[in-house]
């Protein structure tokens, strides 16, 4: 009984000062990720559980978001001057990526409260809904992806060999998503106003974002842009693929940079605050 | 924490919030507060919170079973809550030795869309278990769920019965050292129950430790070494279990008069009244022939009344009537059927009835008087009080039905 763990309880969780606390994170999410991945399989298998069309409500969403601004574009309504490839390649890579982006970001703000029940009579690891409710957006990515490939094809584009290098280019867009995911996740949990101030906010910065045009050279949306690290990741996500190298390379270090920062921050508040939220969810 | 106490719990408080807007706005506090390391000052109330918990401590030894009794909203399940570690104390400590797992709802996290057995893997893992032990427990799992073929269907097409069958039988196959159960032994049916109770019996042999959250007395009685009875947050008994019993019984007789007189001497549910005769005062009396509102089980009954008579009246009769909470009826007499010396006549003025009752052989519980005053002749109701009165006979509550015997049982084997 002696060398048995004790767990101990009072008001304001210990925190291990210096590098403790971050071996207890990473030890937690280790030893959660078989829950984690369940939890994704969870969500996956009822997601499309009671539907006729199942995953292909993926593939329908970004292709009528497409579509439309393929017409505005022919109209002349919309002008985004000189691009490299078709226009609807451009687009449709833009909301690929900006939806990874978009949709990890609301359901990780959904996911506290839609485990509310289960989250005040279980005490299981808080991290893993957080994690895994990433994969769902995810998945619906590598599904677009194939969408995309299919786009590449119709209009004869060639990617450079180095996109190969890609999913290393978009780490920081999703270290971003999950790192502002953790805080939107906590303060949904208190303030349900969260999950609609999201689709709000990712509305708006879509449109100040280069996902259907590229970054202009001058102008308000050119400075925008260059504070902007989304727009980092976009280009340089696209850069990769069309041009073969990222062309703004300070800037997307220096955003990769502030990605992992938010991140890691993120996690520790979390991982600091999460025993505040069952009483209140 | 010395070798074989595997719960100790020192001056635990918990304190909830009233107002929704409150509850945000100090949420949001909390957590900045917690983010950048400042203390939360926990242990003082703000405006609009109040202690849900206050000052609870007790220690569990390693094989014991807990109790916690009190009625609805005494903070059972709030306390249940933060042995789990769903809820963090606001003051106070809490040390568990060992791997803790609770029954506190079943079926939470069941997804309606998945099967059953999806279910089983998810519920597992969320209560704590590997992959490799669900698989190495999963036909255990069906087998004690007992639900047939509808381990491969969606949950949303189970029957009530079905859903909470798979639940328990996932929770107690996680076989954690401490176990906490919150009032789950109150599903299903009878022969599922007992089924249960069997687990439960050899789940405690195996745990360290069990708290167990009930209203049930009788398995609290069964299970429990020691009980813990919980008021409006407080800490009002801990120790024997059959003491503690007798204790809650008293609690809530108690708390049932107060609620059923809402404060006034009395309640008048049925009030018939000529006017000839004024109702002034009625109740029980103890063995000093004070006015009381429970005696023990087993003491002589005394009833009076008191009756203002505003004019003469002959031929008279009274009855008393006593229901059980059941509104049975249990008693009955009127006054002329008896040897008493006659009072057939009242002239004007004020007076004093007894009814003494040498044994009533009443099992405990709360009882209701009625009373009435008649004309022997013409039938007519002077005044009539139905179940006006409330009055507690004290004891330990294990029989049950109306009457209070001894028995003794004794076993021939032919």
């Amino acid at each position: 009984m002696n060398n048995e763990r004790v767990t101990i309880y009072i008001p304001d969780k210990q925190i291990k000062m210096g590098m403790g606390i971050w071996k207890e994170m990473f030890r937690e999410l280790i030893k959660s990720r078989e829950l984690t991945w369940r939890l994704f399989l969870r969500d996956f298998n009822a997601r499309y559980k009671q539907t006729i069309l199942g995953i292909l409500w993926v593939l329908i969403l970004p292709i009528v978001a497409v579509g439309i601004f393929v017409i505005l574009n022919k109209g002349g309504i919309l002008n985004v001057g000189t691009i490299d490839v078709p226009y609807p390649v451009f687009a449709l890579f833009g909301i690929t990526i900006w939806t990874l982006f978009a949709s990890g970001l609301s359901s990780a703000s959904n996911s506290m409260v839609q485990a509310g029940s289960m989250i005040v009579k279980i005490n299981f690891s808080k991290v893993s809904l957080v994690v895994s409710s990433i994969g769902q957006p995810i998945v619906e990515f590598l599904v677009r992806i194939g969408l995309l490939v299919l786009v590449f094809i119709i209009f004869k584009t060639i990617p450079h060999w180095e996109t190969i290098f890609l999913p290393l280019v978009l780490l920081p867009l999703f270290l971003l998503t999950l790192g502002i995911g953790f805080i939107l996740a906590l303060l949904s949990g208190v303030l349900r106003d969260v999950p609609n101030v999201v689709v709000l906010a990712t509305t708006i910065l879509m449109f100040i974002s280069p996902v259907f045009y590229p970054i202009p050279e001058a102008g308000i949306f050119a400075e925008l842009s260059y504070w902007n690290p989304l727009a980092h990741f976009i280009t340089a996500a696209r850069d990769i693929v069309f041009k073969g190298h990222i062309s703004n390379q300070p800037g997307f270090i220096w955003s990769a940079i502030f990605a992992a920062l938010v991140f890691f921050a993120s996690w520790k508040i979390f991982y600091i605050a999460e025993t505040k939220i069952p009483e209140r969810i | 924490m010395s070798n074989d106490i595997v719960v100790k719990v020192e001056t635990v408080s918990k304190k909830f919030c009233r107002s929704l807007r409150q509850m945000m706005y100090y949420g949001i506090k909390d957590i900045a507060r917690g983010t950048l390391g400042i203390h939360s000052n926990s242990d003082r109330l703000r405006n609009g919170e109040f202690w849900a918990l206050t000052d609870i401590s007790f220690e569990l030894k390693q094989g014991k079973t807990l109790g916690i009794i009190g009625p609805n909203g005494s903070g059972k399940s709030t306390m249940l809550r933060m042995l789990n570690g769903i809820f963090m104390p606001d003051k106070g400590r809490i040390e568990i030795k060992g791997k803790v797992g609770a029954l506190i709802e079943i079926g939470a996290g069941f997804h309606p869309l998945l099967t059953g057995r999806e279910n089983i893997y998810i519920n597992g893992m969320i209560l704590g278990l590997t992959k490799k032990e669900i698989n190495d427990k999963i036909e255990e799992i069906i087998a004690f769920a007992d639900i047939g073929n509808f381990i491969d269907s969606p949950i949303k097409f189970y029957s009530s019965g079905m859903f909470v069958r798979l639940g328990f039988s996932i929770a107690v196959n996680v076989r954690p050292e401490i176990l906490l159960i919150d009032e789950v032994l109150s599903v299903g049916d009878l022969s599922f129950q007992n089924k249960c109770l069997r687990k439960l019996a050899e789940l405690r042999e195996k745990a360290n430790a069990v708290v167990f959250v009930s209203h049930n007395l009788e398995h609290v009685r069964n299970l429990c070494d020691k009980v813990l009875i919980l008021n409006n947050g407080k800490q009002i008994f801990s120790g024997n279990t059959d003491k503690a019993i007798v204790k809650y019984q008293h609690l809530m007789d108690q708390k049932r008069l107060e609620s059923l007189e809402n404060g006034r001497g009395f309640e008048l549910v049925g009030h018939i009244s000529s006017g000839d005769i004024f109702f002034a005062d009625s109740g029980i009396l103890d063995k000093s022939r004070n006015k009381t509102d429970e005696i023990s089980v087993g003491d002589e009954l005394v009833v009076f009344f008191e009756l203002e008579v505003k004019k003469d009246i002959k031929d008279i009769y009274f009855s008393l009537g006593i229901h059980n909470e059941r509104e049975e009826l249990c008693i009955w007499h009127i006054s002329n059927e008896s040897e008493s010396p006659g009072f057939s006549h009242f002239s004007k003025g004020i007076y004093r009835i007894l009814a003494r009752i040498e044994k009533p052989n009443l099992v405990p519980g709360v009882y209701t008087l009625s009373f009435a005053v008649r004309n022997s002749e013409t039938k007519e109701t002077y005044e009539r009080l139905i179940k006006y009165k409330k009055f507690v006979i004290k004891g330990n509550r294990i029989s049950r039905g109306i009457v209070n015997t001894n028995i003794e049982w004794s076993m021939l084997r032919n």
